[in-house]
C-alpha cells in the first residue's frame, strides 16, 4: 500500500478529513498504515536539492563530532547520557543519512527518523549555543521534520494540528464567527466590573493589534478578557482582527512549511488591513517564534521583520509597567520564593531575557525571586516543547523529558513558577500531575490583574 | 417565566436532585430543558483528549464515545425526558464553568440548574483552580439554581420562598426574581436580612438599633416594588449570615432560597472561603437560586 487513508503524503485540507482522522482512536489505524507507507525517494531527494540551503549542508559537513553539544541537550542528560541522544549523532544518523543516500531510504528508516525528530529533540536550540561551529540542531530538526511531513511520516496529532490550521486557520476549530462572538461575550461578561471595557474588532489605525492562541477563545476565553482588562487599564488604543487573529503555528512543529507560511500570511494580512502602529500577541512562546522570528523569512520579507513592530507580550507588559500605564500596588507584590520559566522560543530565540526580569522586578518583593540554574538563554526547555506535549505516542519520553525542569524547579525551592509561555505552562502543569512536587504555576496576566492599582475612574460607579 | 432551562449535569447521582428540579419546572412552565454534559477537561492538543469528569481518566472523545455518553444520559433521565415536551442533549468538552456559560449564552437560557458538587471533582480543578459553581454564579446572565441535596429537589407545591438580601445592587435583581417566583407560584415570601455580627463587638443596644434600621431599609427598598403582593414578612436576624439564612429557611419550611451573588474576588479559591452563598448552598435543605445580573429576572 503506497498511501493510507489517514497516513499519507497529502495534508488534511477538509473538515471531513479532519474529523475522520480525529476519530481514528489514538491514531491506531494511522500508525498501522504508516508501516506500509512507501517512501518516495525521488521526491525526497528532489526536495532536498531544492530546499536544503548551504548553511545546513555546511553544518552537516563541518560537524567535528567533538560532542560538545551532548551535555547542553537536556534530553541527553535525562536519558542516561546515551550516545543516541547526542545532538550531532541524532542529526547525522537521520538527516545526514538521508542526504548521504540521496533519499534512498526505507520505511523503517523514516520511522526511526520520525521518532528521533519528535521525541528526541524539542527544537529548543540550546545545543546550538554551545557548539563551537554554531551548529543548531533545533534548526536542523525543523528542516528534517519538513522532509518527514512531506513523506507522511509525522505523528498523528501533528498531522491533525497542521490540518486544523489549513481548515480553520487556527489550531482548533474556532471559526471567525466563534472568535468575534467570543470577543463580544468576554466584553459583556466583564463590563459590570470594568465599565467601558471593550474588545474592539477590526478597528483601523489602532496603536496596537492583538493576536492570540486559538486555545484561548476555545477553552480559556478569560485570557482574552484579561488582555482586554490590562489594555483598558493601560489606556491602550487597541484592536483584534476578525481574521488573522490566530498566531500559533502547530504546522511549524509538524513541518508543514506551506501551511506555516499561510498562517503568517494571514496575520500579516490583518496587519496590512488594519494598519496598527504596532502588534502584540498573547503570552505564547511558539506563536511568537512563528509569527515574528521565523515568519518574516517564510514570507520572504527582505528586512526579516513583520510589517509593523511586533512585540512579545512580555515586552508590551514591561513597557506598560515601566511607563506607569499599569501600576502595581506594592503591598500586593509576591512575597514568597518565586521562579521564572524562560521560554526558549522568545528568550533564546529573541533575547527577551532582561525584559522578563524587569517584569519580575515590579511584581516580586525584592529578595524573593529565585533564578533557575541555569537560566536566561541557557535555560533548559520545559520538556514539552516543539509539539512534544501534544503527542500521545511519545508521552513516556515526554514525561522523562519533564524531569530536567522538575529538578531545576526543586533546586530553587520555590513553590510558585511564573510561566508566561502557554506550552511551558502546560508542561509544568503536567509535570506536577506526573511527579506531584507540590508547585503552583501562573501566567502573567492574572497575576498582574490581581496586583495592579485600578485608577478611580475605571472602577464601577455605585460600589 | 422560564422558556429554557439549562441543566448542567455530569450524569452522576449527585446531580439527580438538580435534574428533578429542572424537569419539574420545565413541566410546570412548558419550558425546554437543555441537558448539558461537559464530557471532560481537555488535556492537550485539540480537545479530543480529555480527563473524564467522572473517573478522572484520560479518554479520547470521538464519535463512539460521544454516542455512548449520549445514550447513558438518555437512559439516566429517560423517565424525566418523557415528561417534558421539549428537551435536548448537548455534549461538549472544555472547562466546565466556561462551557456552561457558553451554552447558557448560546441557548439564551432563562435559568441554569446544577448540582453543587457536580462541578468540583478533582479533575475540574486540576490545573484550573476554582469552583465551577462560583464561576458560573458570578458570570451568568440568568439566575443559577443549585440543588445540593436530593431531598432538596422538590419543586412542586410551594409554600415559602426566602429572599436574603445584603442590600447590594445585585440583591435588587435577586429580589425581582424572588418576587416574580412567589407571584407565579402563589406562595409566601420572606424578606430576610441577616445582620452580620460575626467578629464584631457590639453591645445589645447597638445591635437593636441596627436591626431596626435594617427592617426599615427592607421596607423602604422592597415594599414599594411589591404592588398588590401581600403575602410577605420581613425578618431581620443577627448572627453569621449563612447560618441565619439556613435557619430561617428551616423555620419557614422554605422550598427555595434566593440570594445575590456579587463576589468580586478574582481568585476563586479565596471566593470560596468567604462566600455566604456557597455555605448556604452546602447547608440548606432546599434549592438555592443565586442571581448576579439583572438580565433574566
Ligand atoms: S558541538 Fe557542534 S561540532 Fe561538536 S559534535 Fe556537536 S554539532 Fe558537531
Ligand atoms: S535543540 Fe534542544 S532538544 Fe534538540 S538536540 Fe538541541 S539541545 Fe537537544
Ligand atoms: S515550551 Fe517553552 S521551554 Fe519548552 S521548548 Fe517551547 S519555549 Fe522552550
Amino acid at each position: 500500500m503506497p498511501e493510507g487513508k489517514f497516513c499519507n503524503k497529502t495534508p488534511i485540507t477538509t473538515d471531513e478529513q479532519l474529523k475522520a482522522t480525529l476519530n481514528d482512536k489514538g491514531g491506531k489505524q494511522y500508525y498501522e498504515e504508516m508501516n506500509h507507507l512507501e517512501v518516495d525517494s525521488e521526491k525526497l531527494w528532489g526536495t532536498i536539492q531544492k530546499t536544503m540551503k548551504s548553511r545546513l549542508k555546511t553544518w552537516l559537513e563541518i560537524c567535528a563530532h567533538c560532542g560538545l553539544c551532548a551535555e547542553p541537550c537536556f534530553l541527553y542528560q535525562v536519558n542516561g547520557r546515551v550516545p543516541e541522544q547526542v545532538p550531532s549523532y541524532k542529526i547525522q544518523a537521520t538527516l545526514g543519512q538521508i542526504v548521504k543516500k540521496k533519499g534512498k531510504v526505507d520505511n523503517a528508516f523514516m520511522q526511526m527518523c520520525m521518532e528521533t525528530a519528535w521525541s528526541k529533540c524539542t527544537c529548543c536550540n540550546r545545543c546550538g549555543h554551545y557548539c563551537p561551529h554554531g551548529i543548531d540542531m533545533g534548526v536542523m530538526f525543523s528542516y528534517l521534520r519538513g522532509l518527514l511531513y512531506g513523506q507522511g511520516f509525522v505523528p498523528w496529532e501533528l498531522k491533525i494540528g497542521a490540518g486544523m490550521h489549513r481548515v480553520y486557520r487556527a489550531q482548533m476549530d474556532v471559526t471567525t464567527e466563534d472568535w468575534v462572538e467570543t470577543c463580544e461575550w468576554m466584553a459583556e461578561e466583564n463590563e459590570d466590573e470594568w465599565p467601558g471595557l471593550e474588545i474592539p474588532v477590526d478597528k483601523v489605525g489602532a496603536d496596537i493589534m492583538y493576536t492570540c492562541n486559538a486555545r484561548e477563545p476555545k477553552h480559556y476565553p478569560e485570557d482574552l478578557a484579561e488582555a482586554a482588562i490590562l489594555f483598558h487599564v493601560a489606556g491602550e488604543n487597541w484592536t483584534v482582527p476578525s481574521e488573522g487573529w490566530e498566531q500559533t503555528s502547530l504546522s511549524m512543529f509538524a513541518g508543514d512549511w506551506e501551511c506555516c507560511k499561510d498562517n503568517v500570511a494571514n496575520v500579516y494580512a490583518a496587519i496590512e488591513r488594519l494598519k496598527p502602529k504596532r502588534a502584540t500577541g498573547t503570552e505564547c512562546g511558539h506563536a511568537h517564534r512563528a509569527t515574528v522570528i521565523e515568519g518574516p523569512y517564510w514570507m520572504g520579507r527582505e528586512d526579516g521583520q513583520p510589517p509593523v513592530p511586533f512585540l512579545h507580550y512580555v515586552e508590551w507588559l514591561a513597557e506598560a509597567l515601566r511607563e506607569g500605564k499599569i501600576k502595581i500596588d506594592p503591598s500586593k507584590r509576591i512575597k514568597e520564593p518565586v521562579t521564572l520559566q524562560d521560554s526558549c522560543n522568545y528568550v533564546r530565540n529573541q533575547g527577551l531575557k532582561d525584559v522578563t526580569r524587569e517584569i519580575i522586578s515590579y511584581l516580586v518583593e525584592p529578595g524573593y525571586f529565585v533564578e533557575m540554574a541555569p537560566c536566561k538563554e541557557h535555560n533548559y526547555c520545559c520538556g514539552g516543547g516543539g509539539g512534544f506535549n501534544g503527542i500521545g505516542k511519545y508521552r513516556e519520553q515526554r514525561n522523562m523529558a519533564l524531569r530536567k525542569k522538575m529538578d531545576q524547579i526543586l533546586d530553587t525551592g520555590c513553590k510558585l513558577v511564573i510561566a508566561p509561555c502557554h506550552n511551558c505552562w502546560d508542561a509544568i502543569r503536567d509535570l506536577e500531575e506526573e511527579y506531584e512536587i507540590g508547585i503552583r504555576w501562573t501566567f502573567l496576566k492574572p497575576l498582574v490583574i490581581k496586583m495592579m492599582e485600578v485608577p478611580e475612574h475605571l472602577l464601577p460607579k455605585d460600589e | 417565566m422560564f422558556k429554557k432551562i439549562l441543566l448542567a449535569t455530569s450524569g452522576a447521582p449527585s446531580t439527580f436532585g438538580a435534574a428533578r428540579v429542572a424537569f419539574d419546572m420545565a413541566k410546570r412552565y412548558g419550558a425546554e430543558v437543555v441537558v448539558l454534559n461537559v464530557m471532560g477537561v481537555p488535556t492537550k492538543a485539540f480537545s479530543h483528549i480529555v480527563n473524564d469528569v467522572r473517573t478522572g481518566e484520560e479518554i479520547e472523545v470521538d464519535e463512539e464515545y460521544r454516542s455512548w455518553v449520549e445514550e447513558e444520559l438518555k437512559t439516566t433521565f429517560e423517565k424525566q425526558i418523557e415528561t417534558v415536551e421539549y428537551s435536548k442533549i448537548v455534549l461538549t468538552t472544555g472547562v466546565p464553568s466556561r462551557e456552561i456559560l457558553r451554552c447558557a449564552r448560546e441557548e439564551d437560557a432563562d435559568l441554569i440548574v446544577m448540582g453543587a458538587s457536580s462541578g468540583d471533582s478533582s479533575v475540574y480543578r486540576k490545573g484550573y483552580p476554582g469552583s465551577t459553581l462560583q464561576k458560573v454564579a458570578k458570570a451568568a446572565r440568568c439566575p443559577v439554581m443549585t440543588v445540593h441535596r436530593e431531598t432538596a429537589s422538590y419543586w412542586g407545591g410551594f409554600s415559602n420562598i426566602v429572599f436574603a438580601t445584603d442590600f447590594s445592587k445585585q440583591a435588587e435583581s435577586a429580589f425581582r426574581f424572588a418576587l416574580s417566583s412567589a407571584r407565579e407560584m402563589g406562595c409566601d415570601l420572606t424578606l430576610l436580612h441577616a445582620l452580620d455580627i460575626s467578629g464584631k463587638v457590639l453591645d445589645q443596644n447597638e445591635i437593636e438599633d441596627q436591626l431596626i434600621a435594617a427592617r426599615d431599609r427592607i421596607r423602604a427598598t422592597y415594599v414599594p416594588l411589591m404592588g398588590d403582593f401581600k403575602d410577605f414578612d420581613i425578618e431581620v436576624w443577627e448572627g453569621v449570615p449563612y447560618v441565619e439564612i439556613v435557619k430561617m429557611a428551616r423555620e419557614k419550611s422554605a422550598d427555595l432560597i434566593v440570594m445575590a451573588h456579587h463576589n468580586h474576588e478574582l481568585d476563586p479559591e479565596k471566593a470560596r472561603i468567604g462566600s455566604t452563598m456557597e455555605q448556604v448552598i452546602l447547608r440548606a435543605g432546599c434549592p438555592v437560586v443565586s442571581v448576579s445580573k439583572p438580565d433574566k429576572v
